[in-house]
């Protein structure tokens, strides 16, 4: 709807910061904003997890609406692309506590899908919904949740939420796996309201405890869900000040009828895909939200973010810090490979992302917090792995091949290509003057162009620029 | 092999520029002018050393109540003869394995406090422990621990720095589980080790330090950017620090050789590189075959762990003293509960309640903090506590830390006399 809009562009450069009409009105190119490689490496950063060579390249033939379409309605088979790999999931050994066999498959899922944005939003989601589980479940129960919140990730919210209320994982990590007439589960329907929907501060303790009532009689018992009708509070409750003996499923609609809900979530999309370092004000926000309160369809919103002047500009370019997860596919999805996603998923725990297991129902705090010393070794010395062809990574990547299959051998237009696959060669003089300095008196490069391609590659993926989404 | 602390500064700052010093250098900082120097330790930057032992530990047989007629008759076979223990006082003594931290006591060094429990306590392994790490008795709904939350507090994002580190070879314990700080788990110091080779002339470059001066210009204004690299600077630096503290201090031959000791080591070898942590988290016992929970055949195991205990905490006191470190370093022990005062027919101890905390370090008090619970008014099986364990954090936080013990345990708790006035 907001595409259609006719709106007034800013002249020059140096105006006022534009109104949420312009913010949210499709960016169509000119020659003060042309669509070029930066703008094309942007989108696949934000909607995906970086870009190959291809992908960058059509984008620029295609220009950005069109772009935008495919990356939210890719051709290919990508439901049984998912149904395949829900396959491989369900091999896991329902028995077995751990979740390293889901976020394995979820990495090599990330890695190898045809619609990573929908990975992407499938990430967005575990960060909202940031259950752990650290209480007694099971890695099977996980992936089940898992699995839930990517099929509604691009899908209605109000489904989305409705099922998550239900889902086992989600249940035993809130402490709302047994949930009685006469001992509610306050813990539950709290966090339903503070953490999920409405936000701090938007409801009363009555909501909580009506909510929690709401629920009564929803059991989780090995795992699964169960329903047990004696224990549901059947009698009268005022949820946000309506009345009526409602259920669970009544109580996520009457939530969701709260403009807060669609406020906070706005307001976590716009953080995940335009910038995190400028809190959007409430004007800005309140169009979208406006528009989002109405269907909670997410694909609709998610499309007009990333078609829009907003996103596209100075407030969104480089405004957000790369998680481990787009740090590390962000170099190997451009190398067109595939790596061994049971040491990623270890190594990237290690810079203080491991996949289902944020660090609390907040999840990551992302932005600066990614970054310290300790973290940016860690960074530095997993690209290294991943590039050098060492273990436990082997010479699954490989530059050389890469820049070769796309018609660069000597050294210089390798040193380019790189600089344009990964960084769109997007880089202040001095950085650039480096890498180019590199390139002359290397004896390395004379002596091993193999190895010479790796170094290139790890010297332009450390790069802080590189570390910025 | 030791390297004094002269001779480590003279090492780590010997450079004019972190660039000359390594072989190669990542390209972001080819020929970019960095100070090798380390901070210097500021006074106010207290350094705490957490140790947990995991399983439960036998109070009652490490620091014993020889004199107490109770004590052989609940003990009939684990009893401690009293002529083997290293005497405190005419009522108490270390278990015998336990010399070097008779010897940290008789030094003003070791405080211990005794009777250190929570009401109605849990004797549930997991249950218990995660009382002691979120420092929430009531309801397991705590989302962080209570390092993780005083990680937080020190934490400065712009700093580029962590506060807080977990050392150790299982999986991170739920302690220093932060909101924000991402705490890192150190396996070892390798991790810090910089990897990747320059290619060739980055390393010419280097040789000429400040010979790029456009690196020093901002970066398009772009805030973030700048944060990232003034990280990277930082990062490298850190990397550096570290591979030279790992050189210094004491070598692995003053340690004693145990996991638990190359633990420590490598705690004072990250004091020591001044990187900025300001909590360590470390533990003993988690990664035996059920480490102090000692059901049965307790003598040897029990014996033996404290031994392990008692000699690397002793190894890491000598490392620090060595560089005057000791002062501005605290650790403390814990474990989840005590054990059964009246042992079980099969030669060990069950889950019980009140037990010693160990506090050591140069502002240590030193000597007996509290009495010994009385083995006549038991609290079910165990020991009566008489303090409670979030006193003994708040007197941390608020006198060593430094950081508000309220905004962390969430209420206030008085003080407990362990640390010099």
């Amino acid at each position: 709807m907001f595409s259609d809009t006719e709106v007034q562009r800013p002249s020059g450069r140096h105006t006022p910061p534009p109104g949420p009409d312009w913010a949210w009105a499709a960016y169509h190119p000119d020659t003060e904003r042309p669509w070029d490689l930066r703008l094309a490496g942007h989108l696949y950063r934000r909607a995906g997890f970086g870009a190959t060579w291809d992908q960058l390249q059509q984008a620029l033939r295609d220009g950005p609406a069109r772009t935008v379409e495919r990356l939210l309605r890719p051709q290919g088979d990508v439901a049984g692309f998912n149904r395949t790999y829900d396959e491989y999931e369900g091999a896991i050994d329902p028995g077995s506590e751990s979740t390293e066999g889901v976020r394995r498959w979820w990495l090599r899922r990330m890695i190898e899908t045809p619609h990573p944005l929908l990975e992407k939003m499938t990430l967005f989601w575990h960060d909202h919904f940031a259950i752990s589980p650290a209480r007694p479940t099971n890695g099977a129960a996980f992936g089940q949740h898992v699995q839930l919140l990517r099929a509604h990730a691009l899908g209605s919210f109000s489904e989305m939420l409705d099922g998550v209320a239900y889902d086992p994982a989600m249940l035993m990590a809130l402490d709302g796996a047994s949930n009685r007439k006469t001992r509610l589960s306050l813990p539950f329907a709290r966090a339903f309201l503070e953490e999920l929907t409405v936000g701090p501060e938007q409801f009363s303790e009555g909501d909580v405890r009506d909510v929690a009532r709401a629920f009564t009689g929803v059991f989780v018992l090995r795992s699964r869900l169960r329903l047990v009708d004696r224990e549901h509070d059947d009698g009268p409750k005022r949820i946000f000040g309506r009345e009526g003996p409602w259920t669970g499923h009544d109580a996520v609609k009457i939530v969701l009828a709260q403009p807060a809900a669609a406020s906070l979530l706005v307001g976590k999309l716009y953080r995940w895909l335009v910038s995190e370092t400028e809190p959007p004000s409430e004007a800005l926000i309140a169009p979208l939200a406006a528009s989002f309160a109405k269907d909670y369809d997410i694909a609709k919103l998610v499309g007009t973010v990333l078609r829009s002047n907003q996103f596209f500009s100075a407030a969104a370019y480089r405004q957000r810090m790369k998680s481990p997860v787009e740090y590390a596919l962000g170099i190997v999805r451009p190398m067109e490979g595939v790596v061994n996603t049971e040491a990623l998923g270890n190594d990237l725990a290690n810079m203080g992302q491991e996949l289902c297991h944020p660090p609390t129902i907040k999840g990551w705090a992302g932005g600066r917090t990614w970054i310290t010393d300790s973290t940016l070794i860690r960074r530095n010395n997993l690209a290294w792995a991943l590039l050098s062809g060492s273990e436990p990574y082997g010479g699954q990547l490989d530059p050389r091949g890469v820049a070769r299959k796309h018609g660069h051998s000597s050294t210089e237009k390798t040193s380019r290509f790189f600089r344009e696959l990964y960084l769109q060669d997007d880089l202040g003089p001095a950085a650039r003057q480096r890498l180019i300095g590199l390139l002359s008196g290397g004896e390395s490069g004379r002596g091993d162009p193999v190895k010479f391609s790796r170094q290139l590659a790890h010297a332009v993926v450390t790069l802080p620029e590189f570390q910025l989404a | 092999m030791s390297v004094s602390r002269r001779a480590f500064l003279k090492q780590s700052l010997g450079a004019s520029a972190l660039v000359a010093t390594g072989a190669s250098v990542p390209a972001f900082l080819a020929g970019t002018a960095v100070s090798a120097h380390a901070e210097p330790p500021k006074e106010e930057d207290t350094i705490l050393v957490v140790v947990q032992l995991a399983g439960g530990n036998d109070g009652l047989n490490t620091v014993v109540p020889y004199a107490d007629a109770l004590y052989a008759k609940n003990r009939p076979t684990l009893r401690l003869p009293a002529g083997a223990l290293h005497k405190i006082d005419s009522h108490l003594g270390f278990h015998p394995q336990m010399r070097a931290f008779h010897r940290l006591y008789q030094e003003g060094l070791l405080s211990v406090v005794q009777g250190v429990g929570y009401p109605n306590p849990n004797q549930n392994h997991p249950e218990a422990m995660r009382a002691w790490q979120t420092a929430e008795t009531k309801t397991a709904e705590a989302q962080t621990g209570w390092l993780g939350r005083a990680a937080d507090q020190l934490y400065r994002p712009t700093s580029g720095r962590v506060p807080a580190a977990y050392i150790g070879h299982i999986p991170p314990p739920f302690a220093v589980n932060a909101e924000k700080a991402i705490v890192p788990w150190v396996r070892s110091l390798d991790q810090y080790a910089w990897r990747g080779d320059a290619p060739a002339r980055a390393r010419a470059d280097a040789a000429t330090p400040g010979a790029d001066s456009r690196r020093t210009q901002p970066d398009r204004g772009n805030a973030l950017l700048q944060f990232v690299e003034k990280t990277s600077v930082t990062a490298y630096a850190s990397s550096k620090h570290v591979e030279v503290a790992a050189r210094a201090g004491a070598a692995s031959a003053d340690y004693p050789n145990f996991q638990f000791a190359a633990l420590l080591r490598m705690i004072a070898q990250l004091i020591r590189a001044q990187v900025g942590i300001r909590i360590f988290y470390t533990e003993l016992g988690g990664n035996e075959p059920g480490g102090f929970d000692t059901h049965a055949g307790q003598a040897l195991n029990h014996g033996a762990l404290l031994e392990q205990l008692s000699e690397s905490i002793a190894a890491f006191v000598r490392d620090l003293k060595r560089d005057n470190s000791l002062d501005r370093v605290m650790l403390m022990t814990f474990s989840e509960f005590g054990r059964t005062v009246l042992e079980n027919g099969r030669r060990g101890t069950d889950h019980g309640a009140a037990q010693p905390l160990f506090v050591v370090g140069g502002k240590a008090r030193g000597g007996l903090v509290g009495r010994h619970p009385p083995l006549d008014d038991l609290d079910g099986v165990g020991l009566r506590a008489h303090t409670d364990f979030r006193r003994v954090y708040a007197t941390i936080l608020d006198r060593w830390l430094h950081i508000d013990s309220r905004a962390i345990l969430g209420e206030g708790f008085s003080h407990v006399d362990l640390l010099q006035a």
